[in-house]
């Protein structure tokens, strides 16, 4: 048998470790008022602009971006009519839309001369309050069905270590936006909702090694075969993490603004996919195991 | 090589070259039909033709208009194209693989394209002629929430994918369709309401409206019905107090097909109780099919309320009395009550066209919207991020793709290259799936799928670490890859099952980008795991054919 490395041994120091994380993230997130909810989720407000000459939205977006605002921009209209609509959320918490339509004037009048805005409108949320308690609804009802599928094919030990894990590293993910006051749009969504699915795969392919080693080394201590499993599926786990970090690398190097974000999340989440996996899932499956009065 | 051998060769080169005609639609060269106005001037086709030649475009002139063919053409050139001066109607040519193997193009979302910006408010007064009453900000703001709600499942069912619908001050709405081909009937399936009403006809009243209306006729203009609800109005009013309509009736318009234009015309008033028998929200079940004559009509089940109020209206003391189906406010038919149902299953019927019925059966089951909308302002918009998002958007899929295929084959040598080959099968395989659903790609959507690209060589990684398992505990060849494949096998499908499982429990999010998200996870899944347990496998049975093979190169 070749070298096993006892993963399992700082189990007690990498489940603290996750739990300070969270805790920093948190409170960091709570003394910064929150999570930043973009235009998606809470509104904000709708400029009809109108340039003195040709303009591409592309420049006004990121003329409006080393401002520090972050905003929709849309040509209105035909092409030769020079009107945009910008859209953003409420640039300052809690202040009236005219404020906001005030700011984005300031910031576009310092680059660009002669623009009129035409119209001033608040906008409601595109993801309303129905839609958000419906999709935090089947992200659970999907948790789940998975828990049970897992149930049934591993044993439910299993399939709570890999919910655990997988509701640790979406929580994490999701923390670690409001940490570094990332802003929250349907895309950042979309992240997270893919590192749901990574974390899984990762997790379900360790446990389909341990599921194997149970009989291969029946007599082996069940922490010794969780690091076997561990150990053997150790390359699998480091190229696949290379290869989709490839993809997220150069999704972060080539696009801006949202997909960049988009790719940041991804990041956070791929690295928390494996952690979790190896540190997370497998001690849980342990300490259930363990608190049985197995050995 | 055995014979079950060339039938798989021949089903997945099938399967590929069914995979790129199904990509076609949207990559292809397409054709761009222009209809000059009658009165165009040649300077204005001479315009035309540079502005259609400098977008890369070949024309060729037509009887009396010019085709365009080349790459590129999408809604959004068509739209440009359309407001040119002696532009009559433009169109883009389906490509052949669509009319021929159902093939649908692929549609860029509001982010990447465009479309059109329609800014609605619901027709308050239409609500307080009928109540009677002023309708309060806060009722006017429940209102259009509601219709909101509603909207947004209705234009998803309608098949424009990733529209953006938000309220917009506190009684409009605003939604942005991208890239739509056909908005007046977008326009037009958005905006009714869909209330199906049951209610019982006056025969007296009915008459005696019949024959004011033929006095009166001669007052309106063209000496015809007006064919706006406003208009009608105080013509309705009229005659319900001419002909001393009692209170608990209504007199409405019945509807009738034109024989030429087969628009659906105002053809006679008839009086109908103002009480309900039977309303839309009675009905449970709603599907297309034909009536006893064969028309095409609207067959439903009520709810078990619904069956007793059925009932109740045709029973015996009933008999002989018509009853009225009233769809958005319009009577479409009045059949005469001859039997009682007390089943709770009948049907809808009318004059009505294929289109009709489709939209009336999805909106009874969508549920009535509370009210008319009226559209208050529609313009175009253009792209959130534009041309070069696509263009960084395809960068940096090639940029992952190579540096994937790079690190998969220095690691696993032959292998890997097998598995760069399967990645570029995937990615066909995916975009041809996504192309025959029509799907609409938004950045998150590119983004997501290039994510996938990493993701997807995982089940080769899992089968070829086993391979080399196997072959280093000394196992032959042959054995290596079985084991490979039997081993990885269940790992691989639990995997995708668990998360098509989530995919398919986040598609049934009634709208916008996370429904396109799973969709796109679910394909992309599905996607690999036939490249993988399919086509490599056998890439790995004809490798096995070679006599001499003494080691996988893994």
């Amino acid at each position: 048998m070749e070298r096993v490395i006892d993963f399992l041994k700082y189990k007690w120091i990498t489940i603290g470790l996750s739990t300070a994380a969270i805790i920093l993230f948190s409170v960091t997130t709570y003394t910064r008022g929150g999570f930043t909810w973009g235009i998606d989720f809470i509104g904000g407000v709708k400029l009809t602009v109108q340039f003195a000459g040709t303009m591409n939205p592309s420049d006004i977006r990121r003329e409006l971006e080393s401002h520090n605002i972050k905003a929709d921009v849309q040509q209105y209209g035909r092409e030769e009519q020079n009107e945009f609509i910008i859209s953003s959320k409420l640039l300052e918490r809690g202040e009236s839309s005219e404020k906001s339509a005030e700011i984005l004037k300031e910031a576009l009048g310092k680059t660009f001369a002669g623009i009129k805005i035409l119209a001033t409108e608040t906008v409601g949320p595109a993801v309303g309050d129905f839609l958000r308690k419906s999709a935090v609804k089947l992200m659970l009802i999907a948790i789940v069905l998975m828990g049970v599928y897992l149930a049934f094919r591993f044993e439910l030990k299993y399939s709570v270590g890999v919910m655990i894990a997988v509701v640790h590293d979406v929580i994490i993910a999701f923390l670690f936006c409001g940490y570094i006051g990332l802003e929250i749009n349907v895309p950042i969504v979309a992240a997270i909702l893919t590192i749901f699915g990574y974390s899984v795969n990762d997790t379900i392919v360790i446990f389909d090694r341990v599921r194997e080693n149970l009989n291969i080394h029946a007599k082996s201590a069940f922490k010794q075969i969780l690091n076997i499993s561990i150990t053997q599926t150790l390359s699998r786990t480091f190229i696949t993490s290379i290869t989709t970090f490839f993809c997220v690398l150069a999704l972060y190097l080539i696009g801006e603004g949202t997909i960049s974000d988009f790719a940041l999340v991804m990041l956070v989440g791929l690295v928390a996919g494996i952690y979790s996996t190896i540190y997370i899932a497998s001690p849980v499956v342990l300490l259930w195991h363990r608190a049985r009065g197995n050995e | 090589m055995t014979r079950g051998m060339i039938y798989k060769a021949m089903f997945i080169v099938a399967i590929l070259v069914f995979a790129v005609l199904l990509i076609l639609p949207t990559v292809g060269e397409r054709e761009l039909s222009v209809v000059f106005e009658k009165d165009a001037t040649a300077e204005q086709m001479a315009d035309l033709e540079k502005h259609l030649t400098n977008i890369g475009l070949v024309v060729t002139k037509t009887e009396n208009g010019i085709t365009a063919g080349g790459y590129g053409i999408n809604d959004a050139v068509m739209n440009e194209v359309k407001i040119i001066p002696g532009v009559g109607d433009v169109k883009i040519i389906p490509h052949w693989a669509e009319r021929s193997l159902l093939a649908k193009k692929m549609n860029l979302g509001l982010d990447l394209q465009g479309g059109m910006n329609l800014v609605m408010r619901a027709d308050f007064e239409s609500i307080e002629r009928r109540q009677e009453k002023e309708l309060s900000d806060s009722e006017k703001m429940d209102i259009t929430q509601q219709a909101l709600e509603l909207l947004r499942n209705r234009i998803d069912k309608f098949g424009v994918s990733e529209p953006s619908i938000r309220p917009r001050g506190s009684e409009a709405i605003e939604i942005q369709l991208p890239g739509v081909k056909d908005p007046l009937s977008v326009k037009k399936a958005i905006g009714t309401t869909g209330r199906v009403e049951y209610r019982l006809v006056d025969d007296e009243y009915t008459r005696l409206a019949g024959q004011w209306l033929g006095a009166n006729i001669h007052r309106f203009k063209d000496g015809r019905i007006p064919e706006s609800a406003e208009e009608q109005y105080p013509i309705l009013a009229e005659a319900a107090k001419a002909i001393g309509l009692p209170a608990k009736d209504e007199l409405l318009f019945f509807y009738e097909r034109a024989e030429n234009t087969k628009k659906i015309l105002p053809s006679y008033p008839i009086a109908l109780e103002k009480e309900v028998a039977l309303a839309g929200n009675d009905i449970s079940k709603a599907w297309v099919g034909h009536d006893e004559y064969g028309r095409l009509s609207v067959h439903f089940t009520t709810t078990p309320d619904g069956a007793s109020k059925f009932a109740a209206v045709t029973a015996t003391n009933n008999h002989g009395r018509k009853l009225a189906i009233i769809i958005d406010e319009k009577v479409r038919s009045a059949p005469q009550i001859n039997v009682q149902i007390t089943t709770g299953q009948a049907l809808i019927q009318g004059d009505f066209t294929l289109d009709e019925v489709n939209t009336l059966a999805r909106i009874i089951k969508e549920g009535a919207l509370p009210v008319n909308l009226i559209v208050i302002e529609e313009r175009t918009v253009g792209p959130s991020l534009g041309q070069d998002a696509i263009g960084a958007g395809i960068k940096a899929m090639v940029l992952a793709f190579a540096a994937v295929s790079i690190f998969m084959i220095s690691y696993f040598k032959l292998a890997g290259l097998i598995a760069s080959i399967g990645l570029l099968i995937n990615i066909v395989c995916q975009l041809a799936l996504l192309s025959w659903l029509g799907f609409t790609l938004t950045l998150p959507g590119i983004a997501g799928f290039i994510l996938t690209l990493g993701m997807a060589v995982d089940a080769n990684v899992l089968v070829y670490e086993r391979m080399r398992e196997e072959q280093r505990s000394g196992k032959s060849p042959r054995i290596a890859v079985a084991n490979g494949f039997d081993k990885a096998f269940w790992a691989i499908v639990d995997s995708n099952v668990t998360t098509l499982l989530a995919a398919f429990v986040l598609s049934q999010f009634g709208t916008g980008p996370i429904k396109g998200f799973a969709v796109t996870l679910s394909i992309g899944l599905i996607s690999s795991l036939f490249v993988i347990l399919y086509i490599t496998r056998y890439v790995y049975e004809l490798i096995l054919l070679s006599k001499n093979l003494k080691k996988l190169s893994v």
